[in-house]
């Protein structure tokens, strides 16, 4: 029986077992050309510290109740689902304070540092201005600025549907401008809602991105998945990119200096330049990625289907992407990420949980607030991907 | 387990070293029995490439922390069988909240009758005895290894083959009358 069920088993074969091959050689090879091969002294210098820094940290645990409270905290990193943390019911403040912008299905939301929240309205999106003076939304065939206590101040309508707002990055004394998207079309507006015109057309749905640091330069994708930086005062291309995978979302780092395109199934990293530095295949693209202020290093999540977990995944934006350091890890989606204006905090939106976790980038601290659906007007027992605020943003953007 | 050979810890080395050929090499020699395991395990195409992939990543970016001496395929198949076996005790769950219908069937094509028997057994097995059936028949491991490979004492990696034997016989039996 035994022979007989293995030369079985052996014929066996999975479907399309040869494209699978090939597919997973591309994301290996691509993995591969990612990282940065580690020197001798450094691959055997690591085994030893760990050994010497566990023995410190067992003696510690031994030695003294706050040594015990670090093997926990440490733990607790590294094994999440063990010990997640324990929810608070509702949020009541912010951990670095600030403000946030949480785009829920009910309308964009301001949140005091002190955790209370007012909604701007129906609207079906909304972005900061520089400093959060002012709030640009749109719904439907409408764009509008508002102040953060839901005034208008000007509104205007166009044919198509209206979405991807961003406010320039440009010092208070020039401020602002507003790029948004009208269908396929890229236009511009003056922050007093003057001087609308296009800029390009065919364009692709990643909300263009204002380079920092760098007055009137904006990063948009086309629909073949090239990355493009123009110029909106002369309307010139500064530079164009080859095609790729149509990126969802454009992020540059706050000193203008790195753009990352993330895709359906990719993520590229380019310089100020346009120059691809690297990229990276995933089986599903991540869902979301901030850069550590002042930095060029960025932490992503990255989704397994096959675990079907989440991972907050820290990298560089340099020639090689570093080796990959795993921050957080827990089961299901992760929607959102948030940074805070001092960088300690990273606000991580847990699909799954319903939870919003912030994660204290300096040390092993998590804390969780639980039912936030719920805090942004999503009814009980509502859909969890549907009802889940769709993106945050801490108060303020980077600015020059 | 038998150390690696001369060849694979020269891939190995030149992997480490950024060689791409060695690599690929390294892929080529690994990749169709992991996957094939994978697939054994979990019965669902997509589901076996995510996890084989996910595998292969996982030893890559931890290669420059693998001891050479050992062998590379017993490293591997270590994280893709306990990663199947969660997967499916995990849909498992899920179809028993979701009372979704039975598992889905092997794509068998054309492999006579016992092999059809032995598929459809496969199937019919729980996670646990599928992966050491396929650890075992599959893969060529011993117990002693299996055991190793999926921290089980040694006496349970038998019954478990001993069981999943049984009930896989049993099932041959019944699809060839």
């Amino acid at each position: 029986m035994s022979d007989d069920v293995k030369r079985s088993l052996q014929k066996i074969q999975a479907p399309d077992e040869i494209e699978a091959q090939r597919r997973a050689w591309a994301l290996v090879r691509a993995s591969f050309d990612a990282r940065e091969p580690v020197s001798w002294q450094k691959r055997n210098r690591r085994p030893l510290l760990a050994v010497a820094l566990a023995v410190l940290v067992l003696v510690a645990a031994f030695l003294s109740p706050p040594g015990r409270a670090l093997v926990g905290s440490v733990r607790d990193v590294v094994t999440p689902d063990k010990h997640t943390p324990k929810p608070k019911p509702a949020l009541t403040a912010l951990p670095a304070g600030g403000s946030l912008l949480v785009n829920s299905g009910k309308g964009p939301w301001i949140v005091h540092p002190d955790g209370s929240k007012r909604l701007l309205g129906p609207y079906w999106e909304g972005a900061w201005s520089p400093n959060a003076e002012h709030v640009a939304v749109t719904r439907a065939h409408r764009l509008a600025a508002l102040t953060p206590d839901g005034t208008i101040k000007w509104t205007l309508d166009r044919s198509n549907v209206l979405h991807g707002s961003r406010w320039s990055l440009e010092p208070p004394a020039e401020c602002c401008r507003i790029s948004y998207l009208n269908g396929g079309q890229l236009r511009v507006v003056a922050g007093d809602g003057t001087g609308d015109a296009p800029l390009r057309s065919a364009v692709g749905a990643a909300p263009p991105a204002w380079r920092p640091a760098v007055t009137r330069q904006l990063a948009f994708s086309t629909i073949d998945g090239r990355i493009e930086l123009v110029d909106v005062d002369t309307t010139k291309t500064i530079w164009r990119t080859d095609p790729g995978d149509p990126p969802t979302d454009l992020v540059w780092s706050g000193d203008g200096q790195r753009l990352l395109a993330l895709g359906e199934r990719s993520l590229r990293v380019f310089d100020a330049n346009g120059n691809k530095l690297w990229a990276i295949g995933m089986p599903t693209g991540p869902s979301g990625v901030v850069f550590v202020r002042k930095s060029h290093r960025f932490i992503l999540i990255r989704y397994s289907p096959a675990t079907q977990r989440s991972d907050l995944v820290l990298f560089q934006a340099e020639t090689t992407p570093g080796e990959p350091r795993f921050l957080y890890s827990a089961p299901g989606d992760f929607g959102t990420l948030a940074i805070s204006q001092n960088g300690e905090w990273l606000l991580v939106g847990w699909i799954n949980a319903n939870q919003w976790l912030f994660l204290r980038l300096t040390s092993a601290k998590v804390m969780a607030v639980s039912n936030i659906s719920e805090q942004f007007g999503a009814p009980p027992n509502a859909a969890s991907e549907k009802a889940f605020p769709s993106s945050v943003s801490w108060c303020c953007p980077a600015s020059p | 387990m038998v150390g690696p050979g001369r060849q694979e810890r020269s891939w190995i080395r030149g992997a480490r070293a950024g060689s791409v050929s060695d690599l690929e090499a390294l892929f080529r020699e690994h990749w169709p029995r992991a996957h094939r395991a994978a697939y054994l395990v979990v019965q669902d195409a997509a589901a076996a490439e995510d996890i084989a992939q996910e595998a292969f990543l996982s030893a890559l970016h931890n290669l420059d922390r693998f001891d050479r001496r050992r062998p590379f395929g017993p490293w591997l198949h270590r994280i893709v069988v306990n990663r199947a076996i969660d997967w499916s005790r995990a849909r498992a769950l899920r179809r028993e909240l979701a009372e979704a219908p039975g598992s889905e069937d092997f794509d068998t094509g054309d492999l006579g009758m016992f092999s059809e028997g032995v598929a459809a057994g496969l199937a019919a097995l729980p996670p646990d005895q599928r992966a050491v059936i396929v650890l075992r028949y599959l893969l060529e491991y011993t117990p002693g290894e299996i055991a190793d490979l999926l921290d089980l004492p040694r006496g349970t990696v038998n019954s478990r083959l001993r069981r999943g034997l049984d009930r896989l016989e049993a099932i041959v039996d019944r699809e060839q009358r």
